[in-house]
């Protein structure tokens, strides 16, 4: 699906890259989640895969990144649309404003992309449904909450039926429920093999619980990739400052304490947890 | 929020109509305002076009408490210079040197009338238009895209403009910034108000952008619309009859 290979990324003026000899390649119908501490490069890679780095920021870029057989940084957004979604950080500024209610607002893409109608109703309940909005509907998108907001912003890109969907940070702010949520959303996205996601996410307990794999990002540099047990329990995360989940930590300390066999491998979900420590 | 959209939905009357026939009939109506000339025919103009209109799509009252809100400082101001200063010699009124003359009073009933017939054409359309229709239909009709964006997006961003005002004077305060006091004083507190409010609204603007970008806004090729705009024959039939209206007035006033 996605091939990303030696992508090397400078934005104009800076003096250092904010990507790094990328290698990375995402399988159709994934859940990739990127993670890494803050400056590490997680968004650039986003707008990279979207075409807005370089054609949006501006830069000196090499290397390719190939979208089912299209290179995307030849290619500018607009060719892009409809095929890749982009769901960035902050929920106010993804709003149009072109339109008066939540409704209109994520009819909005689809207009643009000339679905029929009765299509465009369809998908529309579809992305209402599935982000829970469906009681906000009617409602000024300005008068929603942060979380509401984020919500709208996810519904408004995943109605497109992007084949690729690149979410940065899209959580950031939803209560723990609301995270869950969403994220059940995706991971049921990726089931039925149509899409494939590429999420950018602090919250690691729920990267364990919903990815496929994992990513890890330093200083622009892949440094971890492989399944979210594997990565997520190492020690190298550790190192560069991304941390570890709860469940995690909790057998390190219960190894430290002799209260488990140092041979089994660490638990990053509670469901491991729970059979680490039995 | 405050919101800077006057419409009010309603089941039956003008807010089910065409946005373009509303249009062309505000346009009609501004067309008389400015071309008919006795006091007595504008009045009727106003009480028999815009009431009844405006008493079909259920706002009236509202309608009604905008006009008058709206020309009082019109027929205030036209009736003190006009009465005061106007040339005429039926005198109502004597101050010392100023004489308060019936022509002239005239004169600014006539000049408040035209006032009245044209604010409230705009205000009906106003309260009966959904202000994104309104640019949908006309982007339908050819009207850039972009423009329609412009003023769509002014309506609701300037009030989210406004509270975001609110914030960054909050948080000056906060770290002691004085606001309250004299002139001098409150022109100074401006500058550390403008700086973020500017550079938070450009970098809000790069993000919009992207979020356009998005949405497919840019891409080429037809679109589509949710919402169906009414239009029927009889409709057009209306439009077309107000646009020979709108001739006529404007060729007898010139003839």
């Amino acid at each position: 699906m996605i091939e990303i290979s030696g992508l090397t990324f400078t934005y104009a003026g800076a003096s250092s890259p904010a990507l790094r000899q990328v290698d990375l390649s995402v399988e159709r119908g994934q859940l990739c989640a990127i993670v890494g501490a803050n400056g590490a490069g997680k968004t650039t890679l986003c707008y990279a895969l979207t075409g807005f780095v370089p054609h949006f920021y501006r830069g000196s870029l090499t290397g390719s990144i190939r979208l089912a057989g299209r290179e995307v940084t030849k290619s500018p957004p607009a060719d892009l649309v409809g095929e890749v979604g982009l769901v960035f950080q902050n929920p106010f500024n993804q709003i149009t404003g072109a339109r008066f209610t939540v409704r209109e607002e994520i009819a909005f893409g689809l207009e643009n992309l000339g679905v029929p109608r009765q299509e465009m109703v369809e998908r529309l309940e579809e992305a209402l449904d599935i982000t829970g909005l469906a009681e906000l509907a009617e409602r000024s998108p300005f008068a929603l909450s942060g979380g509401q907001q984020q919500r709208l912003a996810i519904a408004s890109v995943i109605a497109m039926r992007p084949r690729l969907l690149v979410l940065d940070e899209p959580t950031s702010q939803l209560d723990p429920a609301g995270t869950r949520e969403v994220f059940a959303a995706l991971r049921a996205m990726t089931a039925r093999g149509e899409t494939t996601i590429v999420l950018t996410e602090l919250k690691l307990a729920l990267v364990a619980a919903f990815a496929d794999r994992v990513v890890a990002l330093a200083e622009g540099c892949v440094v971890a990739d492989g399944e979210p047990r594997q990565i997520l329990a190492s020690e190298t995360l550790q190192a560069y400052g991304i941390g570890e989940t709860r469940y995690t930590q909790a057998a390190r300390r219960a190894l430290q304490s002799g209260l488990a066999p140092a041979d089994r491998p660490l638990p990053v979900t509670l469901d491991q947890a729970v059979e680490f420590l039995r | 929020m405050t919101s800077v959209i006057l419409y009010r939905p309603s089941a039956s009357g003008l807010q089910q109509a065409n946005p373009i026939t509303k249009l062309v009939l505000a346009g009609t109506l501004l067309a008389a305002a400015a071309t008919i000339q006795p006091l007595a025919q504008l009045l009727a103009v106003f009480i028999v076009a815009l009431v009844p209109l405006a008493a079909w799509s259920r706002v009236l009252a509202l309608f009604l408490r905008t006009c008058a809100r709206l020309i009082w400082p019109f027929a205030l101001s036209l009736g003190v210079i006009q009465g005061f200063f106007a040339p005429g010699s039926t005198i109502l009124l004597s101050l010392g040197p100023l004489a308060l003359k019936a022509e002239g009073l005239g004169a600014a009933a006539v000049f408040s009338s035209r006032i009245l017939l044209g604010l409230g054409s705009a205000t009906l359309l106003m309260l009966t238009t959904r202000p994104d229709m309104l640019m949908l239909a006309l982007v339908q009709r050819g009207l850039p895209r972009q423009l329609s964006y412009i003023v769509v997006t002014a309506l609701q961003i300037i009030p989210s403009f406004q509270s975001r005002a609110q914030g960054i004077l909050d948080a000056q305060r906060s770290r002691g910034l004085e606001t309250e006091g004299g002139v001098g004083r409150r022109m100074r507190a401006l500058v550390p108000l403008i700086g973020p409010l500017v550079l938070g609204s450009l970098m809000a603007l790069e993000e919009r952008a992207i979020a356009l970008e998005s949405r497919a806004f840019m891409r080429p090729g037809p679109r589509t619309s949710l919402c169906a705009i009414p239009d029927s024959r009889p409709q057009a039939v209306v439009r077309w009859i107000l646009v020979a209206t709108m001739i006529a007035l404007v060729l007898h006033r010139v003839l």
